[in-house]
């Protein structure tokens, strides 16, 4: 799994893996917009490169074992991975997949994967990401998952 | 930064690239929207492909080999034979039907299973083969890595039976009195 830097096109090998108690003092709201500390009580994964302890981004999800479902919660990258300048892209494609993927772990050919968007930004979710359309969610689920898991090598 | 300077600074296609945001929704609305979802997803299993559920098996399956063998502590239960038998299930595939898929007995095969016997390369290879890369050999041969490992670790009486072929016992290291 590969993110790409931005300037120069390069792929560069990326390691998606649970937050640790440690981790929190280094996750700030000026950092990541978001105070994480508050989702120590769901499931917080962190994406790094290889190599290096620097937080990319965050992604935060709760499992509906009942559905076979797992909803994100929660999703930021780190300040300067934002906009038109960010240093890395595929962050949010790579945190997506991983959960993908610890939903298929879980729930096998019933996994499904959904997040409530907000309603200015479920379009891009739809296009960026493979997701289909349910009322207020977006959700990946049977062929798109497959496609969004190949799309990230995993 | 609240919200709405983000929503000034970014276009909505960055903020999603970047952002997705906590849900604000009533308990009713949160009722409607699970129960929108599970209508959906109904209706996308209805078209659902019998290859698409065949390859989420088996990924699920090379997935909890992977997450056994990389962080797991050893478990005799989840033997090469273990994950074997969950392969020809994700299949469902009869032993003798199996054995000919990849040209070994059907003994060998069930001695494989019944840990009895272990695979060779070129079993794992052909394992590989038959999944059409969806579970490398690799992953396999981890699996097989780990009972190895565990059985090296905790061996004492092939410690003590070894013992006796060796001389000039370097008079270093921990066990130094």
């Amino acid at each position: 799994m590969f993110v790409v830097e931005r300037l120069t096109g390069r792929k560069i090998k990326v390691v998606v893996e649970p937050v640790v108690k440690e981790d929190y003092k280094n996750i700030t709201k000026t950092k990541y917009f978001f105070n994480w500390k508050t989702e120590k009580r769901h499931k917080v994964y962190k994406l790094r490169l290889s190599g290096s302890d620097s937080v990319l981004g965050l992604v935060s999800f709760i499992k509906q074992d009942d559905e076979q479902r797992i909803e994100i919660n929660l999703l930021s990258v780190s300040i300067e991975n934002r906009g038109k300048r960010k240093k890395y892209e595929r962050i949010t494609g790579c945190l997506i997949a991983c959960v993908c993927k610890v939903a298929v772990t879980e729930y096998g050919e019933y996994a499904c994967v959904s997040l409530i968007p907000k309603t200015l930004l479920k379009k891009h979710y739809v296009k960026s990401y493979g997701m289909k359309e349910a009322g207020r969610s977006v959700y990946l689920e049977d062929k798109c998952l497959l496609e969004l898991l190949l799309k990230y090598e995993l | 930064m609240k919200t709405e300077k983000l929503e000034k600074t970014y276009t909505p296609k960055e903020l999603a690239e970047s952002f997705v945001f906590r849900a604000k929704l009533s308990g009713k609305q949160k009722k409607e929207t699970d129960r929108e979802l599970a209508e959906a997803r109904k209706k996308t299993r209805e078209k659902s492909h019998p290859n698409d559920a065949l390859l989420l098996r088996l990924l699920q399956l090379k997935y909890q080999m992977e997450e056994y063998s990389s962080n797991a502590p050893f478990d005799a239960n989840r033997s090469f034979g273990f994950f074997l038998r969950a392969y020809l299930k994700s299949l469902d595939k009869k032993n003798k039907d199996f054995a000919s898929d990849i040209d070994i007995d059907e003994t060998e095969l069930s001695q494989i299973l019944n840990m009895h016997r272990k695979p060779s390369e070129k079993i794992i290879i052909r394992l590989e083969i038959h999944s059409n890369k969806t579970i490398p050999a690799i992953t396999w041969f981890r699996i097989l890595e780990k009972e190895k490992e565990h059985d090296i670790v905790t061996n004492t009486i092939m410690r003590k039976n070894e013992g006796k072929h060796v001389k000039n016992r370097l008079r270093i290291g921990p066990l130094v009195a």
